[in-house]
């Protein structure tokens, strides 16, 4: 076992380069420059101006240089500081992670306590009225565009009810509630996809699961089979569940950055998007290696959960 | 002698196994409601996609902005968008760009996703651990963050929309792969082609592929809704397709959100039309899954 | 003056039938009695005033001003950036030498006077090269460390000024100071290069704040710190949140400002913004249409809307002229005469825009120009323009691209209404590509693109100098449209060096009609806008050439609460 363990964990670390090279590669590629963005309608882009401020940046050295200095920043965790805003990486990080994750967490719970009930219904009672109405409002939830929702969640809020959440992001621990208040709107908007497709997850897992002999025998064994079944059913049908919701946390990671710019919340998402719009090439890097390494760890952690729970797959 | 015998056996058995998936996708539509109505959606997309010039009352281009943000009427049944050209008809024709921005992202996709698998899957050894790591790497970074950096690297289009999220969904697509054609190795017919020496390709093709076609197949008919708004997000951020085409990820994500309470029909039936769209290809996917189920099981 | 075809009454009446025969259809029904409600109440309603007076009460002081922005500031260094993001509150936090009239100095969106801010008075000698300052006494920096209240002075302009010549986004404007005086703590006497007589513009201009030497010298920049002699000091500044400015207790302007606090909330959706203002969360917000006015007239009837006047459009089509097909000026008239502004003008802006021209029209005439007034190749005349096209060696048009930064939804509408005249007109088939800002940015200033360009020239500098000389002279370095006219060279040079009122006006104007001949640079139609404001809100009205919101922030010092 920890032999396995070992060597996923050493097969990682390439990976992660690899994410490293095809970020950093991607951003250089791109047209434009975070520089001249910054001067925004000025026109007065001075080439020596510029000069100055791309030499201070460390801009100039020849590519490999570049990557490797910025290697040495992640590994040592001194990331350095944003083109644009000149702030250092760590501090809109620190404050830019709280709120994704908040935001991603609420999304989840709200999202599971709907998805697992309806898919269990579903897939108990399948082919029944039931069953299709969960299926066509968990797809409509997977077939609308996240920011048309929340374009009419806040939109209609404002019109019918006279109020939205107070913009002008509080923090959990300033004002719980007022923070509650912010967070509720965007993590229903979010939830709503992530309980589609977790629900049809479930209902397609339970199926499976259900339709299993050992299942079977259980069900013809009467009423305390049953409760055995469901309990065996649905433990072995919740690991598939598990690993959809760490792949849905990487859709989700990047599925915020629309809710967090609809209702003015200041997270990873738009941070990373935004920083790509204007090329700010350090804090688009350092986000993605993040997410990068988060995502990886969680599959490794999964990985590692499937080769205890199944032998055969530590000797493949 | 047995053994050489056997061959033809092989072969036809795996015919039927053709025929029957086919046969069984049929009964599961028509005995499942669900089924059936998407059946019925992907069928009416590819019917006004093909037929669009013929559908459309009018051209998808041509602006008259003195009657811009016309409500629906006898005249223009959606209503005219911004510079007052017929929403009808540019939705009609945006099922086109949905059709080609789906089938080229999960084609592409897929396709080369397929191929990748089957190298690693097939070869193992150093190769399936190079190629596994660098997909892992792509797979690492977020889909929407991937594709916009792409889409920005190349020129905003449709097409090279597509082509970042086709590669979005590479990664995915070969891990799957591969796990099938590992399982097909272990299967008997393999072991037993392999002995009797039948070449690599053929075992591939007559062994391997249909184990691995059906996942592919469920997968591939979600991703095609998922592509859908993809580039409808890409629009969003401002990389997406181009004015004036008629897509409905742009009419959405543009002037349908800007006009949103002047003109709600501007958003209206672009959403609609993705939500049908995205709904028909995933109750298809459903569908394949619950008719090829106990093929993919016992195989 | 107001155009006098306004709001619905611009609308063909035809769309009345269109709404009837809808009326059938279900589908529309809401859409239907929202639009009709909304018809209704615009045409009852009077057209809305370009000029919301000052308040005859006297101003009270407190209350908590805040709105909901577009804009975040990307840093908070002026030498930096002249982004909206940062002087939608840099000239409340420092202060300019002179600047420009506030709404309840005068009576009229606009006057184009010069006031003092910190100097109470300048002069120049006759030549114009030489500029005395006489600075305001007893004026105090914030009481914030390292500056802790003390007196500004001379040397402060002159530290101030040769930072921003030396490097940055406002070093062209410092770049012509030759060098500086400070005989006393008060004056200051500025030697320019070259005369120029509207040299004080280019000082009122927001942008140009002042800043101290302790804090660039202790921090070595100015993005972590602003301390200035303004209003308001800054309180709180989140990235990506919030904004917040307090009452400067020491602000020479005693009485003022009347508000405690002006808070801006980082809100980048329109539709958000849009929703901050209907529940309250914000104050005043700025809208393109009128039927965007009338959708939040409908939740907030109370609302108080002031018609906003352009006096100029920032953008237009650019065009590569300085290589074929655009160098041969038949072509740019061909092209000219083939975009019908008129019906952008009606249909895109709801007849509530201008049809567009780069020079503030107060320059040099007295009331904005109408379409006739801008000369033959402005007319929308589609078939001189294919004759045209045709003497000059295209008679089957020809293939280009427009590449462009959707900086509002109605610009998209725009480019596509021109791919669509030109194709049809004179068989030009014009490629678009619509890119992000940054992509666009880049590649426009670059200004080495073919083709042609959705162009722009600043959109907040109002200087006669900047629109003219800075913009257009061929040497200069933010002359995007790539003009090369040596008749333009030649009278832009001589405009900085005319003293006399009224031979400026002229200067002017022969320089105009020059750029509208030659088609040197082919505006487009732009929006007014409307500024909105909720009912509590007091001076808050905008002159022509500066929005509140925006790089007009400084008159928010005026602004108070009536609650």
């Amino acid at each position: 076992m920890y032999k396995y363990a070992a060597r996923r964990l050493l097969l990682a670390i390439p990976v992660l380069l690899l994410s490293s090279l095809i970020v950093f590669g991607l951003m250089r590629v791109m047209p434009g420059d975070a520089l001249t963005a910054l001067m925004g309608e000025s026109g007065n882009i001075g080439e020596r101006e510029l000069q100055k401020i791309r030499h201070d940046l460390r801009l100039d050295l020849p590519y490999y240089q570049q990557y490797g200095l910025w290697l040495w920043q992640l590994v040592s965790l001194h990331p350095g500081e944003s083109i644009f805003t000149g702030e250092p990486i760590t501090t809109s990080l620190g404050k830019a992670i709280p709120v994704t994750l908040e935001l991603t967490a609420l999304a989840m719970a709200l999202g599971l306590v709907i998805a697992v009930p309806i898919g269990v219904l579903s897939a108990t009672r399948q082919d029944t009225a039931s069953d299709y109405v969960g299926r066509v409002v968990a797809v409509s939830g997977l077939s609308l565009p996240d920011f048309w929702l929340g374009t009419l969640v806040i939109t209609f809020a404002a019109i019918w009810f006279h109020w939205i959440p107070a913009i002008g992001y509080v923090s959990f621990w300033e004002s719980p509630l007022r923070n509650l208040q912010q967070f509720l709107l965007p993590a229903a908007v979010l939830g709503f996809r992530l309980s589609a497709a977790t629900m049809r997850m479930t209902r397609s897992t339970v199926l499976e699961v259900l339709r299993e002999d050992y299942v079977r025998t259980a069900w013809a064994k009467g009423l305390e089979g049953r409760i055995v079944v469901y309990k065996h059913a649905l433990k072995n049908a919740l690991i598939p569940v598990v690993t959809i919701v760490g792949g849905q946390l990487g859709v989700l990671l990047a599925g915020t950055v629309v809710v967090e710019t609809i209702f003015a919340l200041p997270g990873m998402g738009r941070l990373t998007v935004e920083a790509i719009l204007f090329r700010d090439y350090p804090v688009v890097q350092t986000n993605v290696m993040l997410v990068a390494a988060t995502l990886v760890t969680l599959n490794l952690l999964v990985d590692l959960t499937y080769a205890w729970l199944d032998p055969r797959i530590r000797y493949q | 002698m047995a053994l050489v015998n056997t061959r033809p056996a092989v072969l036809e058995a795996d015919a039927a196994v053709e025929l029957g998936r086919l046969r069984a996708l049929w009964t599961t539509i028509r005995r499942k409601p669900l089924g059936a109505v998407s059946a019925a959606l992907i069928a009416a997309l590819v019917l006004t996609a093909i037929l669009a010039d013929q559908l459309a009352p009018y051209d998808p281009l041509a602006a008259r902005p003195e009657i811009r943000l016309a409500a629906p009427s006898w005249e223009h049944p959606f209503g005219t968008d911004d510079i007052g050209r017929d929403v009808l008809s540019r939705v009609v024709h945006g099922s086109r760009i949905s059709l080609w921005v789906g089938l080229l992202a999960v084609g592409i996709g897929t396709v080369a996703g397929m191929l990748i698998g089957l190298l690693c899957g097939y070869c193992e050894g150093r190769t399936d651990l190079v190629v596994q790591r660098l997909m892992d790497g792509i797979q690492a970074i977020p889909g929407l963050v991937l594709a916009l950096a792409v889409v920005s690297v190349l020129r905003p289009s449709t097409t090279n929309a597509m082509l970042a999220i086709a590669l979005v969904i590479i990664p995915g697509n070969s891990r799957i792969v591969r796990g099938a054609v590992l399982s097909a190795k272990q299967n008997r017919y393999v072991e037993a082609a392999q002995a009797i020496g039948c070449r690599h390709p053929r075992i591939i093709l007559r062994h391997i592929l249909p184990n691995v076609t059906a996942p592919i197949l469920v997968i591939a008919s979600i991703w095609l809704g998922n592509a859908i708004l993809i580039e409808a997000t890409l629009s969003f951020l401002g990389v997406g397709t181009q004015p004036p085409t008629p897509s409905w990820g742009l009419m959405l994500s543009s002037t349908g959100r800007a006009f949103m309470e002047q003109a709600p029909w501007l958003a209206l039936f672009p959403g609609l039309a993705i939500s049908l769209a995205v709904l028909g290809f995933n109750l298809f996917g459903d569908t394949l899954r619950d008719a090829w189920d106990p093929k993919l099981r016992r195989n | 003056m107001l155009d006098d075809r306004l709001g619905p009454l611009a609308f063909p009446l035809d769309r009345r039938q269109f709404l009837a025969r809808a009326g059938r259809t279900g589908l529309a029904a809401a859409a239907l009695v929202a639009a009709r409600r909304g018809r209704a109440s615009a045409e009852s309603g009077a057209p809305y005033p370009e000029w919301i007076p000052a308040s005859p009460k006297p101003p009270k002081r407190g209350g908590v001003l805040t709105r909901a922005s577009a804009w975040d500031p990307p840093v908070i260094d002026p030498r930096l950036t002249q982004s909206v993001g940062l002087h939608q509150f840099a000239a409340l936090v420092g202060s300019r030498l002179v600047r420009y009239a506030f709404p309840d100095e005068t009576s009229s969106p606009t006057d184009l006077g010069l006031k003092g801010d910190l100097a109470e008075s300048w002069q120049s000698t006759p030549d114009a090269r030489v500029w005395t300052f006489k600075l305001r006494q007893g004026v105090k920096w914030q009481n914030v460390p390292p500056l802790n209240g003390r007196e500004f002075v001379a040397a402060d302009v002159k530290y101030c000024f040769e930072a921003y010549a030396k490097e940055g986004a406002q070093s062209f404007t410092f770049q012509e100071i030759e060098g500086f005086e400070t005989p006393d703590k008060y004056t200051v006497r500025i030697h320019l290069k070259t005369p120029n007589v509207l040299f004080p513009q280019n000082v009122a201009e927001p942008i140009a704040v002042l800043f101290s030497r302790e804090v660039l010298e202790e921090d070595g920049d100015l993005k972590k710190r602003m301390i200035g002699t303004g209003p308001y000091l800054l309180k709180e500044h989140t990235r990506k949140v919030r904004v917040v400015l307090a009452r400067n207790p020491d602000y020479w302007d005693k009485g003022r400002p009347y508000v405690d606090q002006y808070v801006i909330l980082s809100t980048p959706d329109a539709a958000t913004r849009m929703a901050a203002f209907r529940t309250g969360q914000s104050d005043f917000i700025w809208l393109a249409s009128p039927s965007e006015v009338e959708t939040v007239r409908r939740t907030n009837g109370d609302a108080v809307v002031q018609s906003y006047h352009n006096s100029l459009t920032p953008f237009g089509v650019a065009v590569a002229q300085d290589r074929p097909p655009f160098n041969d000026v038949r072509v740019r008239r061909a092209v000219s005469m083939a975009i019908d502004r008129q019906k952008q003008h009606d249909t895109v802006f709801e007849g509530h825009g201008i049809i567009g021209w780069g020079v503030p029209f107060m320059y040099y005439t007295d009331k904005q120009p109408t379409l006739a007034q801008l000369g033959p190749w402005w007319q929308y005349r589609p078939a001189e323009a294919k004759k045209l096209l045709a003497e000059a060696g295209h008679p089957n048009g020809f293939e280009t691209t427009l590449f462009y930064y959707e900086y509002f939804p109605q610009m998209s509408s725009q480019v596509q209404l021109v791919q669509q005249d030109l194709k049809r007109n004179l068989n030009i088939d014009v490629k678009i590509t619509k890119l992000d800002y940054t992509t666009y940015y880049g590649r426009y200033a670059e200004s080495k693109w073919d083709g042609m360009a959705w162009g722009f020239q600043s959109g907040h500098a109002v200087g006669l100098d900047e629109r003219t000389y800075q913009y257009m002279h061929s040497k200069s370095t933010k002359n995007f449209f790539r003009v090369n006219d040596p008749v333009i060279d030649e009278l832009t040079s001589k405009l900085r060096q005319t003293p006399d009122r009224a031979e400026q006006r002229a200067l002017t104007k022969k320089i105009v009609d020059r750029e509208f001949d030659q088609v040197l640079r082919m505006w487009m139609p732009y929006d007014n806008g409307f500024l909105v404001f909720q009912p509590h809100v007091r001076n808050g009205a905008a002159g022509a050439l500066r929005r509140t919101d925006g790089y007009g922030a400084s008159a928010i010092a005026r602004m108070w609460l009536d609650k």
